[in-house]
């Protein structure tokens, strides 16, 4: 390891310590990089500006936090929560599958955990926790794994920003996605199923079956839009980037017009706050981009490929150590940075030993969304924990068995390949 | 004093979510001009030019320090005084950066404007833009934020650090020692 890239490293590691954010400790560390190699400290603008100005891929980005805002502002998540309740909670374990449907179905829109757990999360709780059915630590650890499955079903940012450091295609990856979602929502509604009939949760009134149709029709459009979506990409009408503008605009129509639940003032606030959280992001990924300059710089994909493959490892185990490593990562660091900073890394090994770069970018994503409820660190944890006020320890107390759950979930998704693969193969991925 | 700060910052968040407003509706026109008319080579160059724009004038005028992504465990679990040094070595560290780079990045930044833009003219002139013209904006944004946070610098010298992202969420309407303008709470995009 060379000395510049040392101080570089070590300026990330001490100014990211002390809460420098992210994105302008990755801009600093590269200019004691570019500084100590001798080299111009122009070229970390360059390369940021010539990054943006490039990737027309990212601006889905701001487009789905756009229309991710414009649902939560516009009563579309309540909506679709009264819908799901009718659905499924007449179940053992009721409200807790109704969680994890309602994660199912809102993570087809807003494409982010947070916006998840903030939004569908707080209100679903108050159910939970109203007259004492469910404990408090359980109904935030549910709420908590089930914004997990939010970016693996498309639409998905996370997906985006894997697109962006792996070249890898992006309509396979949110086709990709699709079913793992799914199974995360499946095992996740087992385990709560086992726990509700262990504890023996009070069951839900139930919602009386001829209203049924009444709170689907008044949900159903907002179903229809990831069916839009993926048309849009898989149809060949849109690219993927301009279905995230179909999508915000399906969002604005239907909370403006369908359901008037939108003023013009909400949406102004919309694009101000979706401005403020691209921006947000988008240092980091400015960040992102000078540092892949300084990792292709410095070869380090180069050795550590050299290095595996002096000790001749297989694709599963590979696959597996890279896997701990994310996992424990994920424990510190949030996904954003996993993916633009920490899985760059990896792709080059990836690509020699012949692992698919769909199936290991979906292996990232849900990997790094683990990641987002895992303690110590878990941005989930604390934001339901903000919005809620239930103490973070009896949220984590009753983490466990759905983590559990999750990563069991993970391990079936990394043996079977197949399985992760089937989806954009029936649409013609190569791979 | 404070009316034209607030003044100001209402003008900036108009701009910021105004360009952003403008991309999503350039793109709906992309898609509108291909199938009903003859597909424009200008709609998505002008959306890169915008996006650089948007993130950079954000990053400069209307993004919060609580609204940056952030490793805050070791911030969060300092007593206040240690936070208040690590704020300031930041702050410092943020403010010497920008000017140590600045002036070799406008050196490149004004060396661009031997290219230009390919499709996109001005609508005034007629003239193809100078890249000099887009990306000036990356210049604003490295001298505000040294300025923001040579401000910040002082700001927590003087009136101690910062509160975190989450201690606002918890205790916004309790505590509020620190008036800046303020919007909603926006949710941060997905980590």
């Amino acid at each position: 390891m060379s000395f510049e890239l040392l101080s570089c490293l070590l300026a990330l590691f001490v100014l990211a310590g002390i809460g420098t954010p992210i994105g302008y400790s990755i801009l600093l560390a590269s200019l004691v990089y570019l500084g100590t190699a001798g080299l111009d400290v122009a070229l970390a603008g360059e390369k940021i500006l010539q990054g943006f100005y490039k990737s027309t891929i990212l601006l889905a980005v701001p487009l789905f936090i756009v229309a991710a805002n414009i649902m939560n502002a516009g009563s579309i998540t309540d909506r679709l929560l009264n819908f799901c309740v009718a659905a499924v909670g007449r179940f053992k374990g009721g409200l807790g599958h109704v969680n994890v449907v309602a994660s199912l179905i809102f993570s087809g829109m807003s494409g982010s955990a947070v916006a998840d757990a903030a939004g569908i999360g707080k209100i679903i709780i108050e159910m939970m926790t109203k007259d004492g059915r469910y404990s408090r630590g359980y109904a935030a650890a549910i709420t908590a794994a089930s914004a997990t499955i939010g970016p693996i079903i498309p639409p998905s940012i996370p997906m985006v920003l894997y697109a962006l450091v792996s070249k890898a295609s992006i309509g396979s990856l949110f086709l990709a996605g699709i079913l793992p979602g799914l199974i995360m929502g499946v095992v996740l509604m087992a385990m709560n199923y086992y726990l509700a009939g262990k504890r023996n949760f009070a069951l839900e009134e139930p919602v009386p079956l001829r209203e049924l149709p009444a709170k689907t029709a008044n949900a159903f459009p907002a179903l229809l839009m990831p069916a839009i979506l993926l048309y849009g990409i898989y149809g060949g009408v849109t690219t993927p980037t301009e279905a995230a503008a179909v999508a915000a605009f399906y969002a604005l129509l239907l909370a403006a017009l369908f359901y008037r639940a939108l003023t013009f003032r909400g949406l102004y606030q919309v694009f101000v706050d979706s401005a403020r959280s691209s921006a947000a992001v988008g240092v980091v990924i400015g960040g992102a981009f000078i540092l892949n300059f300084i990792v292709i710089q410095e070869q380090i994909p180069q050795s550590i490929s050299a290095l595996l493959e002096g000790s001749d490892v297989s694709p599963i185990v590979f696959l597996i150590l890279v896997n701990l490593l994310i996992l424990a990562l994920g424990c510190v660091l949030d996904a954003t940075t996993i993916i633009l900073v920490i899985v760059p890394l990896f792709i080059p090994t990836c690509e020699a030993l012949g692992i698919d770069l769909v199936h290991f970018g979906v292996l990232v994503v849900v990997n790094s969304m683990i990641g987002l409820i895992t303690p110590p660190y878990g941005i989930l944890l604390f934001v339901i924990n903000a919005v809620t006020d239930i103490p973070l320890r009896e949220i984590i107390s009753e983490i466990w068995a759905f983590l559990a759950v999750l990563i069991f979930a993970l391990v079936i998704m990394m043996l079977m390949p197949d399985l992760v693969l089937w989806l954009p193969r029936m649409f013609g991925y190569q791979g | 004093m404070k009316g034209f700060l607030k003044g100001f910052s209402r003008l900036t968040e108009a701009i910021a979510g105004g360009m952003l407003a403008a991309i999503f509706l350039i793109f709906l026109l992309q898609i509108l001009l291909r199938y009903f008319f003859t597909p424009a080579g200008w709609t998505l160059e002008l959306i890169g030019i915008l996006w650089v724009w948007v993130i950079f004038f954000s990053c400069a005028f209307i993004v919060r320090e609580r609204d940056h992504v952030k490793f805050d465990i070791i911030y969060l679990s300092v007593p206040m005084r240690v936070r208040q040094i690590f704020a300031m070595l930041a702050a410092a560290a943020i403010v010497v950066g920008m000017l140590y780079s600045f002036l070799p990045t406008w050196d490149y930044i004004d060396w661009m404007k031997i290219r230009k833009t390919s499709t996109v003219r001005n609508p005034f002139s007629g003239e193809k833009i100078p890249l000099r013209t887009v990306f000036s904006i990356y210049a604003v944004f490295m001298l505000v934020v040294a300025a923001r946070y040579a401000w910040l610098f002082f700001d927590v010298m003087r009136n101690g650090p910062p509160k975190a992202e989450l201690e606002l969420v918890v205790g916004y309407n309790v505590v509020d020692d620190h008036p800046r303008v303020d919007g909603e709470d926006d949710e941060e995009a997905d980590k």
